[in-house]
């Protein structure tokens, strides 16, 4: 598993590569923490090569939603593919993100 | 500007003043914010200064002679609470003057100094000291309707030296008639919707859920019941799974576009098809190790269930994805794998 994180045009974007599961969370975790220094700025979650995603990401995206919120930043989900696409209908959690 | 020798004594005196006035106006000021808050009175604004110099120097000059003290001046600290509701204003005023010692013989109702025919500045002025003995400060109280209407008059009726013909007063007076009214109007409104939010919380609770018209405020009362709950529970038993908090009224837009018009017509989704919901949600998580789920699970697969058994097809369920997360496409290949689910737990479509 792989994250890249960049700035771009004052967005936060983090591109995820690979498979994020319970293995790979821990250090993506620690990968994401620039993406809650985020007030002033919207953040771009790219899920373009995101192949498969657990529980352990789903809390993740979940924490940082959680945290970018009350800074009034956005979090956006970027090209997800339909698989992953539907695990967030599945769980109930795709209204909570905004999907680009 | 000249002022005699016992006036400039007094501009001396409030100047060397001032940073304890500051002091004591933030005090006054934070318990007012405080106890509004705890008192649970939304307000428009409260607000608060300390007498600008300048001003206090043209208060003197005009009538410097009659003030023997600075205490005798009441406005040096002014604040201005602004209610939203007629009502709030005398439950404000009974606060501050529980807060306060009033000085009742300066305060003033300006609310009672109207004849039965006539209209025009209404605000309650109290003239306050600490409990504990302050120098005097005035609170105004009134609502924001008044509040504008003061400042409109402010500012067009007395910023011009030439006086103002009795038409153009007359047309001041009935415009704070109109308002007056309209504060008056406003309170009833809250008033009547109290009691109605009050009415249908009853019915709700008593279970008349089919004499509850389906409404944002008798579906928010509804939920509080926690109706999706047990469908929840169930759900998430499959994957021992957490549930993260969710908003519901999203949904509300789904069941009024299904055509349920009580609460009733919910309930009795929930009674009917809460065991179809469940082994569609079972169908879909068992084959996968998910184990957080938002609490709108069990509402969403009772619309897919609802949409289906009622008849539609891959629009109705994609109608259902669209309301709630907004018109895609993408929303068409979630419905084609919610039919699928659908057929493979022996539902016919």
């Amino acid at each position: 598993m792989k994250t890249t994180f960049k700035e771009e045009e004052k967005n936060f974007v983090m591109y995820f590569e690979g498979r994020l599961d319970t293995a790979a969370s821990a250090e993506v975790e620690k990968s994401m923490a620039p993406l809650y220094e985020c007030s002033g700025h919207d953040i771009i979650l790219d899920c373009t090569a995101l192949e498969y995603i657990s529980s352990s990401g789903l809390r993740l995206f979940l924490g940082l939603l959680k945290a970018a919120k009350p800074k009034g930043s956005h979090v956006y989900l970027r090209n997800m593919n339909e698989d992953l696409r539907q695990v967030f209908a599945m769980t109930g959690f795709i209204n909570l993100f905004e999907f680009i | 500007m000249r002022l005699s020798p016992h006036c400039e004594a007094l501009l001396q005196e409030f100047i060397d003043l001032r940073p304890q006035l500051i002091l004591l106006d933030n005090k006054i000021f934070e318990l007012l914010q405080t106890t509004m808050q705890q008192q649970g009175i939304e307000l428009n604004s409260i607000e608060h200064r300390i007498k600008g110099v300048e001003s206090l120097a043209g208060k003197l000059e005009r009538k410097g002679e009659k003030y023997h003290s600075l205490s005798d001046i009441t406005d040096l600290i002014g604040l201005r609470i602004v209610t939203f509701y007629t009502d709030d204003v005398d439950k404000v005023a009974a606060i501050v003057s529980q807060l306060f010692d009033i000085d009742w013989s300066n305060s003033v109702d300006k609310r009672k100094l109207h004849d039965f025919n006539s209209f025009g500045y209404n605000s309650l002025h109290y003239i306050c000291q600490l409990h504990e003995g302050s120098i005097p400060f005035e609170i105004q109280i009134r609502t924001a309707l008044q509040h504008t209407w003061s400042a409109i008059e402010h500012d067009i009726g007395y910023k011009g030296a030439v006086k103002l013909p009795p038409q153009y007063r007359r047309q001041f007076s009935r415009l704070a008639g109109m308002l007056e009214l309209a504060d008056d109007e406003f309170s009833r409104l809250r008033t009547t919707m109290t009691e109605y939010r009050r009415q249908i919380q009853t019915l709700v609770k008593s279970g008349n859920l089919s004499d509850v018209t389906l409404s944002t405020d008798s579906f928010r009362s509804y939920l509080e019941l926690h109706p999706f709950e047990r469908l929840n529970q169930r759900i998430a038993a499959v994957n021992q799974a957490e549930l993260f908090p969710a908003s519901l009224m999203p949904f509300l837009r789904v069941l009024e576009h299904f055509g349920m018009e009580s609460l009733g017509d919910v309930q009795a989704m929930v009674d009917d098809l809460s065991d179809t919901a469940y082994q569609l949600a079972l169908s879909q998580l068992a084959v996968t190790d998910l184990d957080i789920l938002s609490e709108s699970v069990g509402l969403q697969n009772l619309c897919v269930v609802y949409a289906l058994k009622h008849g539609g097809g891959r629009d109705d369920v994609k109608m259902i994805y669209d309301t709630l997360y907004g018109a895609n496409e993408s929303n068409a290949i979630l419905a084609d794998a919610m039919i699928r689910q659908y057929k493979a737990i022996g539902q016919k479509q």
